[in-house]
């Protein structure tokens, strides 16, 4: 049985939600990769650095979640459950580094909706942006999410 | 070389880098993912969950498996390097797969003392799937 989606929050902006980067969770984030790179765990490393203190890996902007922006709101938007959805697409645009103690601002938007019949079936992919400003108001980061729901 | 610097007149079109062998995948792993990400989905925790989702069985955070691509990227170019990095999930992770990231140089651009090098990667299982492909773009110094 497929089930239908609610297409209309195309174009919805979620409430920009601010995160403070905590040392011990970018630390966290690389030893469950099982990177050791010591610009992301080594604190005297960081402090010698051109960045002048640890930065975090490539992918590490997953972790900026707010449940009023996050993709539990996104699927209750869309009137589906987590049970259906996979994850499609993923990018990062890095503009600077994402370091501890700093406080940045996310603004999540969907971008697009569309269905396309996949090998299982009937699926919706859902383009979602999230812009990650710092205290400057500059952008630091750019994260494009595709979510494709099993209908 | 690990953790090095490495620049931009070093590197040639064609170049591979440097494969990073990851797991076997377990369990305990998908599980510190979820608490180091935020992705607490059941499916990749709880089997019987997993099962009636239709999915067969737990499988791996698609950002995890991009994440070790990311620390193959990184790994070679150097931390703090990457500018852009895309990937398209293409199969599913499973326990005790062994991940083996994988790049190749395939462009290299300089404007205004910025220089670009595009690597098209991808992570495949022990079978030969690939479970992501995609591109990273890195920015290295120079020598000159």
């Amino acid at each position: 049985m497929t089930i239908q989606i609610n297409k209309s929050i195309v174009g919805k902006e979620y409430p920009p939600y601010p995160v403070t980067v905590e040392r011990g969770k970018i630390k966290e984030f690389a030893r469950a990769l099982g990177d050791l790179n010591p610009f992301y765990l080594d604190d005297e490393i960081g402090r010698a650095s051109e960045w002048g203190d640890l930065i975090a890996p490539p992918t590490f902007a997953v972790t900026f979640r707010d449940e009023r922006a996050d993709s539990a709101a996104m699927l209750r938007d869309l009137g589906t459950d987590i049970s259906r959805i996979l994850h499609g697409e993923q990018e990062f645009e890095l503009y600077g580094q994402i370091q501890p103690g700093h406080t940045y601002l996310c603004r999540a938007k969907i971008l697009d909706i569309y269905e396309k019949d996949g090998r299982s079936g009937p699926m919706a992919f859902v383009v979602r942006e999230t812009a990650i400003t710092d205290a400057a108001n500059e952008i630091v980061a750019r994260m494009r999410h595709i979510t494709v729901v099993r209908l | 070389m690990k953790y090095g610097r490495r620049y931009f007149e070093d590197v040639e079109v064609g170049d591979e880098i440097t494969p990073l062998v990851k797991g076997p995948l377990q369990q305990i792993q998908l599980t510190r993912y979820a608490g180091a990400s935020g992705d607490f989905n059941p499916i990749h925790q709880d089997d019987e969950f997993a099962r009636a989702a239709g999915m067969g069985g737990v499988f791996g955070h698609g950002m995890l498996t991009m994440g070790f691509v990311g620390q193959a990227v990184t790994d070679w170019a150097g931390a703090g390097r990457v500018w852009k990095f895309g990937v398209r999930f293409t199969a599913l992770s499973r326990l005790k797969d062994t991940i083996t990231c994988k790049g190749r140089v395939i462009s290299k651009s300089s404007k205004d003392d910025v220089h670009l090098v595009e690597v098209e990667v991808w992570a495949e299982n022990q079978k030969g799937e690939k479970l992501v492909t995609g591109k990273a773009t890195v920015a290295l110094p120079s020598r000159g």
